[in-house]
């Protein structure tokens, strides 16, 4: 154990030996190296700091979505309205009956939310002419629906404060922080949309640059291994990908998918005189979500593929792989048990290093009005909504800087959870860098 | 190998990623259906067209021959054929290819966000258009890297000797903290707390002392720059011109505005010019200076514990001597690799930056062009072979450097 080996060096072998002899049995060279990297990375005090933060913030994450809070909150597409002409169309009337734009200020009626899940959550809240209502809903076949007709209405003007609310749902320590009713994202409850965020950026980001690590690793350790032509094309494909500009591509790709989905459609087919069409998989939330990180993902391996293959082309030279082939191991089972986990270490820090990016460059895309990238303009995702909050403080500057209170809690919260999830993330990766590369531990 | 054959075969390779970049851009774009392709003639097709997203639709249904399923609008016939919408793929990626490599990157849409952003360039070719809207970005570049050069540096090395002190952990914090923030965040804040907190209590307009003209201060006013009026003595020369530039009102030799105010006796412009981009560059910088912070650290500690470095101080150099004139000399060669990178990403454009602070570089330009539903086919290529040029031309001459400062490079 670490704890005994006290401060010195467990790499030495007399600290690794001991224990060994105690227990009659050599831990894995693989668990031995594991140990000594956290004996190291719980040395520096800034590394456990971000992770700290960073445990924190995926506690608060399973926390949100083991919680039944409403969690959306704000307006969305029933799905039989679903599509790509978002600003005119998919918003439900219930007072008129028509579909229309979602009604802020609400002097014609009352707009009711919608939840993505199909069963509204025990204590889902209706939203109306700026608060919340705690009302029994009607599950219809397309949406969920609020059970009664209208709700109170506004006197007609709208003084230019800020109307602090708190919300009415779920327990809410912050629930006071909700955001201005004669803001742009009005609808939108900040503790309920930041506590839905964090599981989401959590998600997001893991999930794009798993899957742009996957692919760089497949790639990367095929032209390393292989060598040869394969290394040269690979490689050279791996430049092409490098030199398109990450913006430019990130949004013509998720523009392109989206498009081609909506007009042209999933690819059907035919089974016994029925065409079948995969109308459920374009309607879905998760559509919009997985063309999101899908785009993301074939921006992100290039950087993993390149990483990947300059550590396979050192390892592969190493003596045990020798070994591996001398005691007759094939070339796939050297490549999988022998190459891979000893080259992968790198990429772990690679890998938490963009984690943290991640939410930093949704929250560019949305700035920059890419709302579309997401199942609903208001989506709880940490860097789309520091974008809202961003344009409403702009904009009640622009008209209204003496009268308003300037909801700055808007942008304070999101930000700061956004600034702590990259720092953190940062810190510990360098840590871990640190404490991976013996050359950097003293 | 010898250094000339290696810049040959890097050379060499020049051309074939530039055809695979353009490949998959003309992949990428031409998986759409056809309407999005006529976008600029036909404005938003689902909105004009009654029958929505069908792919014939992109005939307009008036033209539609039911029977024949033939289109016969003349302007939807004459334009897909003027732009070879009717040949094989393979052909139509021929034709681009040629046209690519030719500068003949189409002109810009006339019914795109881009042309109602800068109406001077409705129609006008891409390649112009790219030209106009480039010094803007190289200053901004120039400015923010040597931001970044005189911080990084310094600071690496400060931190790298210091390894583990007060002093490298909070460069280290201070640097990360940068890298965390996302741009569109700081820019905004800086935005707010200069244009609406701190410059309204000073007493300072826009307009003063540059041009008295304008009395009340807003966000939008300083976006925009000087009119005519604060060009004493200058009329327009052409309504039809950036308004950024101050040729819309004098001639411009280079196009750069500050360089052209400079030319004509207007120093106060030019410093208006320079003044506008501080806080931008600023901005930049403090994101970017991470990366580089990193990898001069890194770079300096390994540096560091070599065997010269030791055998250095054992022959008594000073400290200083050490860490300025051994160590820090030899590790610079990472820190050119990076920054000939950074450069060449930097050239590609600031979006969100630009975006913050309402100025008119290649960035915005393409956020613009690539907005869903009035996508701007021509300065999306446009924009995409200039930034492939300048990628591979800056990593052409980074690996070249690298190649003649490392000579075990070649080697490999």
């Amino acid at each position: 154990m670490a704890d005994e080996a006290g401060p010195t060096d467990p790499t030495e072998p007399t600290s690794v030996a001991a224990p060994a002899v105690r227990r009659g049995r050599r831990p894995s060279p693989r668990i031995a190296q594991m140990k000594r990297t956290w004996y190291f990375l719980r040395r520096n005090t800034l590394a456990m700091i971000g992770l700290a933060v960073l445990v924190i913030i995926a506690l608060v994450a399973v926390y949100a979505s083991t919680t039944p809070i409403s969690w959306v909150q704000m307006p969305f597409y029933c799905s039989a309205n679903y599509g790509p002409d978002q600003t005119s169309s998919g918003w439900y009337n219930s007072t008129t009956g028509t579909n229309g734009p979602f009604n802020v200020s609400g002097d014609a009626g009352c707009d009711y939310i919608c939840t993505y899940e199909l069963t509204p959550p025990p204590n889902a809240a209706h939203f109306c002419n700026g608060l919340w209502y705690k009302i029994p809903f009607v599950v219809t076949k397309d949406c969920i629906q609020p059970s009664f007709a209208s709700c109170p209405s506004y006197p007609a003007t709208i003084p230019p404060t800020v109307n602090l609310h708190s919300g009415s749902t779920g327990p809410m320590p912050l629930g006071s922080l909700a955001t201005s009713i004669d803001s742009t994202s009005a609808f939108f409850n900040l503790y309920n949309g930041m506590l839905r965020g964090s599981d989401w950026s959590l998600i997001i980001s893991v999930a794009v640059v798993g899957v742009g690590a996957a692919l760089g690793l497949l790639v990367g350790a095929t032209a390393g291994f292989l060598g040869g032509a394969v290394d040269d094309a690979l490689m050279r494909l791996v430049d092409i990908f490098l030199s398109i500009p990450v913006l430019l591509f990130v949004i013509v790709l998720i523009s392109v998918i989206t498009t081609t989905i909506h007009s042209v459609g999933l690819p059907g087919f035919s089974l016994l005189g029925h065409h079948f069409k995969p109308y459920v998989l374009i309607n879905s939330t998760w559509t919009p979500l997985f063309t999101l990180i899908i785009g993301f993902a074939a921006v992100w391996w290039p950087f993993y593929a390149r990483l990947i293959r300059g550590q396979v082309l050192v390892v592969r030279e190493q003596k045990y792989i020798e070994a591996a082939r001398a005691n007759g191991a094939g070339k796939g089972r050297i490549l999988l048990r022998h190459i891979i986990p000893n080259s992968v270490y790198p990429m772990f820090i690679q890998f938490s290093l963009d984690v943290g990016t991640i939410p930093l460059l949704i929250g560019g895309l949305v700035f920059l009005g890419f709302t579309n990238l997401f199942p609903s303009p208001y989506f709880p995702e940490w860097g789309a909504i520091s974008a809202w909050s961003v344009f409403d403080i702009r904009s009640m500057l622009d008209s209204c800087a003496l009268q308003c209170v300037i909801p700055w809690w808007q942008l304070f919260f999101p930000g700061l959870a956004l600034f702590m999830y990259a720092v953190s993330v940062n810190l510990l990766s360098d840590g871990l860098r640190d404490a991976l590369d013996p050359r950097l531990r003293r | 190998m010898k250094l000339v054959t290696y810049v040959v075969r890097r050379i060499a390779l020049f051309v074939p990623t530039i055809v695979g970049v353009m490949t998959i851009t003309f992949v990428l774009l031409a998986a759409l259906p056809i309407q999005y392709q006529l976008i600029e003639h036909y404005g938003d097709p689902p909105r004009q067209d009654p029958c929505g997203y069908e792919p014939q639709c992109a005939c307009a249904s008036l033209h539609h021959d039911k029977e024949t399923g033939n289109c016969n609008n003349p302007l939807y016939t004459r334009l897909v054929d003027r732009l070879h919408l009717n040949r094989p793929e393979v052909v139509q990626w021929g034709y681009y290819m040629y046209n690519s490599f030719t500068f003949n990157w189409g002109t810009v849409a006339n019914n795109s966000q881009v042309a109602s952003t800068y109406a001077f360039a409705r129609g006008e070719p891409v390649a112009k258009f790219m030209g106009q809207m480039m010094p803007y970005t190289l200053e901004l570049t120039v400015l923010s890297l040597l931001i970044i050069l005189l911080i990084a540096i310094p600071l690496g090395n400060l931190s790298a000797v210091n390894r583990n002190r007060p002093i490298d952990q909070a460069s280290r914090v201070v640097s990360f903290s940068g890298f965390a923030i996302p741009p569109f965040l700081l820019g905004s804040l800086v935005v707010f707390g200069v244009f609406y907190l701190l410059l309204p209590h000073t007493g300072y307009s826009v307009g003063t002392p540059w041009c008295p003209s304008h009395e009340t201060l807003q966000y939008e006013i300083w976006g925009s720059w000087p009119q005519a009026g604060c060009y004493k003595g200058a009329v327009a020369l052409s309504s039809n011109c950036p308004t950024w530039l101050t040729g819309c009102y004098l001639s411009h030799p280079t196009g750069f505005p500050t360089i052209d105010a400079a030319a004509h006796g207007l120093w106060w412009v030019s410093l208006d010019t320079l003044l506008r981009m501080i806080l931008p560059a600023l901005v930049i910088a403090y994101g970017s200076i991470a990366g580089l912070l990193r990898f001069v650290r890194n770079s300096m500690l390994e540096v560091m514990n070599l065997d010269y470095i030791r055998t250095a101080r054992a022959k008594g150099v000073p400290e200083r001597d050490v860490v300025n004139r051994h160590a820090g000399r030899n590790s610079l060669n990472v820190t050119v690799t990076v920054l000939g990178l950074t450069f060449a990403f930097f050239l590609g454009g600031f979006p969100v930056i630009e975006e913050v602070f309402r100025l008119e570089g290649i960035g915005r330009a393409l956020a613009l062009a690539v907005i869903p539903g009035s996508f701007d086919f021509g300065v999306i290529f446009g924009s995409t072979i200039l930034f492939t040029y300048l990628v591979v031309t800056a990593n052409i001459i980074v690996d070249v450097l690298y190649a003649y400062l490392d000579p075990r490079v070649r080697l490999g």
